[in-house]
């Protein structure tokens, strides 16, 4: 499989076809990834892929909106590339998207790979990349439905329970904004909550400016959100912040019959309505 | 730095008699950046409104805050109040402490106080962040476009170039005229129909102002009120018509016929034609899809499969002036116009559909319009009313009215207004024709509220001996040569049975065919049912959400020809309005983007419903979202919806609304 | 249960039928209890879930949007979208912990007066049975 993304990368900056290849290499740590980005064909044999390549590379793409670059995308990553295509972020003329079948990425934890996969992976329903110029590994009809079992767990929970389930959360909140930061959907300039005029949320590191903070944040990713799950996996105080960014994907699914990512050419759910929906609310 | 003045209204005991006025000047007094507070007994009285100017004239006031009566009273009042001191209008913000505080809190003194100096708390907090806005000006384009020619089209385009401005009128048929060139006579004058419209058609035709397409189609429309750019598509005729005199010999020798549309496939046609004698314009076009050279055409330029049609060519042998041009494309026309008015009128229901009636399969069983034709001098049959499947005279004739209206079954639950009248007329029409013709009308209202029409239903009773029956039919079939109407007679209580020669179903009113999409090309709404929606359907009948674009006549509902005239003439009177101004004002409070913060996800551009937003790419190659002064209507949605917040509503800003919640029990 | 407290909504009215509807409360001199602050938008399709979300964090109880009758939006489409939008932010308000009960979405018209005003009494009874939201 590793060959045929070199050979391809190689290609591709050979004949000038792309400026930048983004792909995963070995860490220094030897046995992680981490994000590459090879401009020269010389260095293709940099790339690896297995199961330690968590990172969703679309972010990347953001800044290259103008040139022409090639990327390694697993299926939550073509998910975030539909995302960037549908939100006018990218040019589908200046991307080559190399597709890699996935069959999910493992945990790491202090030097060594466990056997558990990713939380994200756990509940992904795609092997196949959304979307793709070229694919590397067999394809496989997809036969997994959703499922939103820790969702359902906490919905199930008394609202005085949940109250302190997520205040425990949300104190131990330092506003690293790390989260922001790895998100492929969080791309605006200057985010809400740095924002003076109007002063949304206050600096104060204390539990309501917390919990303004991620309920807000989780809610301008509701509908966009692919569940690459890379936010909860760098928060530093281990917040699960998929548990809310999923409650929202599993409300959009069942109620708007929309699912984030599938599609670049769609009209988001916010964006559109049905004249006779029935959404439980009376008329 | 703001310098707020914050005046009280006592409303005479409106809010006095519940709110404590002076604690409340007292407690606002004290609030920071209000320099001013004081109360008066009728604020938006004279002598009120001259202490307020005053007031900010001497105290150098630069915002307001009036605690009154609700907004929707008098902030255009105070509005002006403030202008007259040259202080912007819109740096003032009213705070509702009557309709919303003294008058729902009437049993509980202290706690409406309490309440009453929240709401002005609000207030003050939001008018700091008021700005002085400017309504633009925009120019107009004085052309009126009309679509659709039948008489609310043809009045509103006479009214509107008689004011003096130019028109296009656009026809998708060959010859204007509507379906009032289909009736014999109208209700309740029994006037002749093609009297009293040809002149009008005529007037029309020959008005220096009005410019007429027909035989075309709008296709297209952009912009925005005063500034439309519509593309029109004028389909080819096949004959020249500045050479053409209308002298007839072409549709008189036209060998190819087909059921006449007109005639409502009562009578026929010719490929070459004009669909009725007093036609305007009165020159042919030619049906490409039956005339026969075409069809030699086609067959030449597909490989010359098949049988070989005949070079007819008559027409064209038989032209005086050699206006038949085969090589006539259908063309593209783009122009320019300040408004739209649609009034593109009816069709009758399809009474198909009704199979119980033997609708589309008996010959006998015939809509009002088909009637209508059937009595007309220039009709199939030359006026003389007989049977479409023997040309027999009738002698008994039975109505049945709602066919295709008040039937929930059937999809169309309205009723048309017009068939009740329309019945009683054709049921009188049919004495006159001939004397011993016997009509039954089941009905189950008779609805005649107009002007003489309740006059006029008492004549057919009285005069033309027509028996009325209650109930509505459940079944017509056929008895020989006879058709049976099995109905009931409510207001006995019995079945009833009637044999007649000719059952004319009084179909009902809907809209033309391609009125929603036309209501698409627009952007204006449409019901359910595809009939325009008006802006509000009490008080402005003739103007739609959109600005600019206005509706008359039966595609707003189901009409008669005096009020579709009168709807006519009065989006006229809209339009010469919108014209007779130099430029027009747009509302300030509308969207603005903070171009550094919008990333251009273009989620703002997707939901606005005006169409309002665009987009643009900037020098650094970022795509931008702009707004269209002239069409924003400052709903706020695309602000809502912005996660960057880089639209902001002026005179509701972000900023503004936060402190508005901000400003609560702090 | 603080049974004795006054709850505080906020609510976010729209200009053309909401607000029109809560004047008709007053010019029918219903009463309602005072708990209720009127924020006035152009069309319920303007809130932000910032604000709602901003208005819980300062200490509102309750909060109540409210716009015109679906299909009789003034600027056509804008509550369509304020339904979507409620739909999906009610349920995971609730998830976090603010009980659904406190968050309403209403439509209510300009001649609906009487309408407005038992919706008031209704809310502020529900809240204050469910308590403070900070407890």
């Amino acid at each position: 499989m590793i060959n045929e993304i070199r050979n391809k990368a190689k290609e591709l900056l050979e004949k000038k076809r792309v400026e930048c290849v983004i792909g995963y290499e070995r860490a220094t740590d030897g046995l992680t990834a981490r994000p590459a980005f090879i401009y020269d064909p010389s260095e293709v044999d940099r790339l690896i892929f297995d199961e330690t390549c968590v990172h969703n590379l679309s972010r990347f793409l953001i800044d290259k909106k103008h040139k022409a670059t090639a990327i390694v995308a697993k299926p939550c990553d073509s998910r975030g590339i539909n995302l960037l295509l549908n939100e006018s972020q990218l040019k589908r003329e200046n991307l080559f998207i190399i597709g890699v079948v996935c069959s999910g990425v493992k945990k790491v934890r202090f030097n060594q790979i466990e056997d558990s996969l990713q939380n994200k992976c756990q509940y992904c329903p795609q092997h196949v990349p959304s979307v793709y110029d070229f694919l590397v590994g067999e394809p496989v009809t997809e036969t997994a439905s959703r499922n939103y079992a820790e969702v359902t767990a906490i919905e199930d929970m008394t609202s005085a329970d949940r109250k302190l389930f997520w205040a425990e959360h949300f104190d131990r909140c330092i506003r690293c904004y790390g989260c922001r930061q790895v998100c492929m959907g969080c791309y605006c300039y200057e985010c809400f909550v740095d924002e003076l005029d109007p002063l949304w949320a206050g600096i104060r590191i204390a539990s309501s400016e917390n919990r303004m903070w991620n309920t807000m944040r989780a809610f301008h990713l509701a509908g966009r959100c692919i569940s690459c799950g890379e936010c909860e996996r760098v928060c530093p105080v281990n917040i699960p912040l998929m548990l809310l960014n999923r409650k929202l994907e599993k409300d959009t699914v069942h109620l708007f019959d929309f699912e984030p990512g599938i599609n670049a050419e769609t009209t988001p759910p916010f964006a559109t309505f049905k004249k006779g929906e029935d959404l439980g609310i009376s008329k | 730095m703001a310098r707020i003045g914050v005046f009280v209204c006592h409303c005479g005991t409106n809010i006095a008699g519940t709110v404590d006025v002076t604690k409340v000047v007292e407690v606002i007094k004290k609030l920071p950046m209000v320099v001013l507070a004081t109360d008066s007994k009728y604020t938006c009285s004279e002598p009120g409104q001259a202490s307020i100017r005053e007031a900010i004239i001497e105290n150098n006031l630069n915002r307001v805050v009036i605690a009154s009566c609700s907004p929707r009273m008098h902030e255009a009042t105070f509005r002006r109040t403030v202008a007259s001191t040259g202080l912007n209008p819109y740096l003032l913000e009213i705070a509702n402490i009557r309709e919303q505080c003294s008058w729902v809190h009437s049993d509980d003194k202290e706690v409406a106080t309490a309440k009453a100096i929240e709401i002005i708390k609000m207030a003050v907090s939001k008018v700091i962040r008021h700005e002085p806005l400017f309504p633009t000006q925009v120019e107009i384009t004085k052309r009126a476009l009309i679509i659709g020619g039948g008489i609310t089209g043809i009045q509103a385009a006479l009214d509107i170039a008689n004011a003096g401005y130019e028109v296009v009128v656009v026809e998708r048929e060959p010859s204007i005229g509507g379906r009032m060139s289909q009736l014999d006579k109208t209700f309740p004058t029994l006037d002749c129909s093609a009297c009293i419209l040809t002149p009008k058609m005529v007037d029309l035709g020959q008005h220096p102002k009005i410019k007429l397409m027909t035989y075309a189609e709008v296709k297209k429309v952009k912009g925005f009120v005063g500034n439309f750019e519509a593309e029109i598509l004028q389909k080819a005729r096949k004959v020249d018509h500045l050479k053409c005199t209308g002298c007839g010999t072409c549709w008189q020798k036209c060998p190819q016929k087909i059921l006449s549309q007109f005639d409502l496939g009562l009578g026929k046609r010719t490929a070459i034609y004009i669909p009725f004698a007093q036609a305007v314009p009165p020159k042919p076009v030619i049906d490409v899809s039956i005339c026969r050279y075409i069809k030699y055409l086609n067959w030449v330029a597909t490989g010359q499969e098949g049988k070989k049609p005949p070079e007819c060519r008559i027409c064209e042998k038989l032209c005086p002036t050699g206006a038949i041009t085969w090589d006539q494309e259908e063309e593209l026309i783009t122009e320019k116009f300040g408004a739209v008015v649609v009034a593109t009128g009816y069709q009758t229901y399809d009474h198909s559909h009704y199979q119980e009636y033997g609708g589309g399969a008996y010959p006998d069983v015939i809509s009002g319009l088909q009637l209508e034709r059937l009595m007309s001098a220039s009709g199939p049959t030359g006026g003389e009313v007989i049977r479409p499947s023997d040309g027999a005279h009738p002698k008994t004739v039975a109505f049945v009215c709602c066919v295709g209206s008040r039937d929930q079954q059937k999809g169309r639950p309205y009723c048309s207004k017009v068939c009740c009248m329309y019945t009683a007329k054709h049921a009188i029409m049919l004495r006159e024709h001939d004397p011993e013709i016997q009509c039954y009308i089941f009905y189950i209202d008779v609805r005649t509220g107009g002007k003489d029409f309740e006059e006029f239903y008492l004549r057919a009773i009285d005069e033309a001996g027509v028996i009325y029956i209650k109930g509505r039919p459940s079944k017509i079939y056929r008895d020989g040569k006879k058709l049976k109407i099995l109905g009931e007679d409510a207001l006995i209580g019995r079945p009833v049975e009637i044999a007649a020669d000719l059952v004319v179903l009084a179909t009902g009113m809907e809209p033309s065919i391609g009125a929603d999409e036309l209501a698409r090309i627009l952007n204006a709404s449409y019901d359910t049912y595809n009939f325009m929606v008006e802006a509000h359907p009490k008080l402005r009948p003739v103007e739609t959400q959109t600005d600019g674009v206005f509706v008359a006549g039966a595609c707003v509902g189901p009409r008669d020809i005096p009020e579709c005239v009168a709807h006519g003439g009065a989006a006229a009177a809209k339009v010469s309005a919108l014209f007779s101004q130099d430029t027009l004002t747009t509302d300030p409070l509308i969207a603005v983007v903070n171009q550094a913060r919008c990333i251009g996800c273009l989620l703002c551009v997707a939901i606005c419903p005006f169409k309002a937003i665009s987009y643009e790419v900037t020098r650094d190659k970022r795509l931008i979202a702009v707004v269209n002064e002239s069409l924003c209507k400052g709903c706020g949605l695309c602000m809502a919806s912005c996660r960057p917040k880089a639209v902001d509503l002026r005179g509701f800003t972000n900023q503004q609304i936060l402190d508005e919640v901000n400003s609560l029990w702090l | 249960m603080a049974l004795d407290y006054e709850p505080k909504i906020v609510g976010f009215l729209c200009n053309w039928c909401s607000y029109a509807g809560a004047d008709l409360a007053g010019t029918s001199r219903t009463t309602y209890p005072a708990n209720v602050r009127i924020i006035r938008v152009p069309c319920s399709g303007r809130v932000d879930p910032l604000f709602v979300v901003k208005a819980f964090q300062l200490g509102a109880d309750g909060v109540l949007i409210s716009g015109c009758h679906v299909g009789d939006c003034h600027y056509n489409e804008g509550n369509f979208h304020t339904r979507r939008r409620f739909v999906l932010l009610r349920p995971f308000l609730d998830y976090l912990g603010t009980e659904k009960e406190r968050f309403r979405l209403e439509w209510v018209s300009a001649s609906e007066g009487k309408k407005f005003s038992q919706l008031v009494s209704e809310f502020t009874e529900t809240l204050k049975r469910i308590g403070p939201r900070k407890t």
